[in-house]
């Protein structure tokens, strides 16, 4: 459905996209995982034809959008990273204004808002102006804007930025909701665990390029033999990763807060050295557990640093 | 862009007050400074060194005038008064008046003053109307007395010119002022300065100004709720976002310069002359140039903030230059007066002072109309070009 090849974009001598490649076939969830900066946003706006790219050529329908972009914009649906509604309207008026952008009217466009409400759970808030929502309802009908003309293409990118578990939830559900009647949607985040539980296929980014792409069961297969750790102590001292990597069997060592995370062939067999090397630190363990290999793991393996780093 | 439209509209419900106190400002500083300016007399110092009787019925015409207060006096107290601010002129009646009306000759009234200002400008249009309607009056008088006395040899020759005079002199009282601003204009004469018109042009220009640009400006808000982006990658093109956003506030400055225009009718008793379509005429194309202006400024800042920091220094001192505060026939500065024809505000003042002030017609308008359409193209070019 959607084809990005040799993509660059460079704004003076920083290349924020460094030649990716990838493609969306129809009908599935396409993630785009990476951490802040790593180039999501601004692919999805080039993709959205907001921004021309350096290089690279992208085809949507087997046209390049660049050629012809109306096709692309009548069948696109975009949910932006910032909320993109107008806080004096309520929530009905901005549904209404955005549908009509799409050339519904009448009829047909009252029978999609109300079918939108549902979707995202405001239609008891629909007469309200948008300033008196909370963020996890701004963030809903953020996404219900995105979706009254029923976009062949939905993009989403990062939907669940600073909102309240409920809302995210929600909105988890609702990709799921929209994935199970057809529709494809591109979905960026940099939370692994959304892209684990949404996406069926995963492009990992950063610093502008694809490191690793492919089913979630694909790219742990990178470090299936990695167990990850996580042990939160009740101080950090400054050499601690140092001193987990000097670990026989440990390949990674990483801290975050007051968390260090470790990654090894053979957790069981590792634990009892990891936690006699935490005793003379003369630190004390709060809390431990053992993980199978995730895309947190395929993320540090390839850069060597956290997803939320 | 019906769309787009409709939303304009819809926003206008929470920012009428935009429109609301420039309308009020607009209509309230007329009130103040029209309603001052026509109460106050400044005073002209008359010196009569000629002592004639033309140059009592010179004192004694320009005593009819209401606008100053004419007070006798020599040429000593003339030039104190004038030095220390107390009187605005003084007019010096020169031995030889009488006869230079009498023989046809130029005449001149000597003027002590310091500078130029509105009200000296009046004057002098005061005392030119006085003089031509004098020294006419004088040669039909004299036409007339030859006249008679070629036909009735022997008669007084002298005592027929002296009642043809009065006759003439008297007859002018019956004019219609319509008729008086009529020959002014066909002969190229300025009318006198009008300080409610000028007041009221000049502030229904400056306020409603204010209101088109921060109109137009709503498109800088879009960008602030971010609203702009997800505009652009919807399938409505770029000009029908801008198209759509400019028909609003070209709406909303029409409305208000029309209900500025009503109640300078209706509140003040303003009559905007005979011409009715170039008033509208120009209205329009100003209304159309200053939404373009508000377009380009809109597209050259970057934030809401930076447009309410910008627009009132640039809408001020352009109005400033514009002769929207004062007329520009006070300003002698070549560089000022230049400057002023590059600002939209002196075209749509001169075009509705033509018509309102000095009673032109249709005509008088159409010159800085289109002036003022060239300069609404340029910055519409530009400013479409510019917004990002």
């Amino acid at each position: 459905m959607l084809k990005v090849e040799n993509l660059y974009k460079n704004f003076g001598n920083i290349a924020a996209v460094d030649g990716i490649s990838f493609e969306v076939k129809r009908g599935e969830v396409f993630g785009l995982l990476g951490p802040n900066g790593a180039g999501k946003s601004t692919t999805i706006s080039i993709i959205s034809t907001l921004l021309p790219p350096t290089e690279g050529e992208i085809f949507f329908e087997g046209e390049s959008i660049f050629k012809n972009s109306k096709n692309l914009r009548q069948k696109l649906g975009i949910v932006p990273q910032d909320i993109a509604l107008y806080p004096t309207l309520t929530g009905y008026e901005n549904l209404r204004f955005w549908g009509n952008l799409y050339g519904l009217k009448g009829a047909e466009l009252k029978e999609r808002i109300n079918e939108v409400a549902d979707i995202i759970g405001l239609n008891e808030r629909l007469k309200d102006k948008v300033k008196k929502y909370s963020g996890g309802m701004k963030r809903r009908l953020n996404i219900g804007a995105a979706l009254l003309h029923k976009p062949d293409l939905l993009i989403m990118d990062e939907p669940t930025v600073g909102i309240d578990p409920q809302s995210r939830s929600h909105i988890l559900d609702t990709v799921l909701k929209l994935s199970a009647q057809g529709m494809t949607i591109i979905y960026t985040t940099h939370y692994m665990e959304e892209a684990e539980e949404l996406c069926s296929r995963i492009c990992i980014m950063d610093e502008g390029k694809i490191i690793a792409s492919g089913t979630k069961q694909e790219l742990v297969e990178l470090v299936k033999e990695r167990t990850r750790i996580n042990i939160k102590l009740d101080k950090i001292t400054g050499n601690m990763p140092q001193i987990f990597k000097e670990i026989p069997g440990v390949s990674d060592a990483a801290v975050l807060d007051d968390t260090v995370t470790l990654f090894g062939e053979n957790g069981d067999i590792l634990l009892a050295e990891i936690i006699s090397r935490i005793s003379e630190e003369k630190s004390k363990i709060r809390s431990l557990d053992i993980q199978k290999p995730d895309l947190e793991a395929v993320f540090l393996h390839l850069t060597g640093k956290a997803l939320r780093d | 862009m019906l769309s787009i439209v409709k939303l304009r509209l819809l926003s206008l419900r929470d920012n009428y007050m935009v429109f609301l106190v420039m309308t009020a400002m607009a209509l309230g500083f007329t009130a103040v400074f029209g309603i001052s300016f026509n109460t106050y007399r400044p005073s002209v110092i008359i010196v009569d060194e000629d002592n004639t009787p033309y140059s009592a019925e010179f004192i004694e015409e320009l005593k009819q005038n209401q606008i100053f207060k004419f007070v006798d006096s020599d040429k000593e107290n003339a030039i104190a008064g004038v030095e220390e601010g107390k009187i605005l002129a003084a007019l010096i009646i020169d031995e030889g008046f009488h006869d230079d009306i009498e023989q046809g000759n130029e005449i001149k009234i000597g003027q002590i003053k310091i500078k130029d200002d509105k009200y000296l400008l009046t004057l002098q249009e005061t005392v030119r109307g006085i003089i031509v309607k004098m020294a006419g009056s004088e040669r039909i008088s004299k036409v007339t007395a030859n006249f008679v006395s070629l036909q009735k040899p022997g008669a007084d020759k002298e005592k027929i010119k002296s009642a043809a005079y009065e006759s003439v002199m008297d007859s002018w009282k019956f004019k219609k002022p319509l008729k008086v601003t009529s020959t002014m204009a066909n002969t190229r004469i300025q009318s006198g300065y009008d300080s409610m018109k000028q007041s009221m042009i000049g502030f229904t220009v400056f306020f409603s100004m204010y209101t088109m640009v921060f109109s137009i400006g709503t498109i800088l808000s879009d960008k602030r709720y971010k609203t702009w982006e997800r505009m652009l990658i919807s399938p409505v093109s770029m000009s029908s976002i801008l198209s759509g956003t400019m028909v609003v506030s070209f709406l909303v400055g029409m409305i208000q310069m029309s209900v500025l225009i009503l109640g300078g009718r209706y509140l003040f008793g303003i009559d905007w002359g005979n011409s009715l379509a170039g008033i509208i005429m120009i209205t329009t194309v100003f209304v159309f140039t200053i939404t373009s202006f508000g377009l380009l400024l809109s597209a050259i800042v970057k934030t809401e903030a930076q447009l309410g920091a910008v627009a009132p220094v640039v809408l001020t001192s352009t109005s400033m230059l514009g002769g929207t505060m004062w007329p520009l026939e006070i300003v002698n500065n070549k560089l000022l007066l230049f400057l002023a024809e590059l600002t939209p505000q002196k075209w749509a003042m001169q075009g509705m002072l033509n018509i309102a002030a000095k009673g032109m017609g249709f005509e008088s308008a159409i010159l800085p109309s289109i002036v003022l359409l060239l300069m609404g193209m340029i910055f519409f070019t530009i400013g479409v070009k510019t917004v990002k």
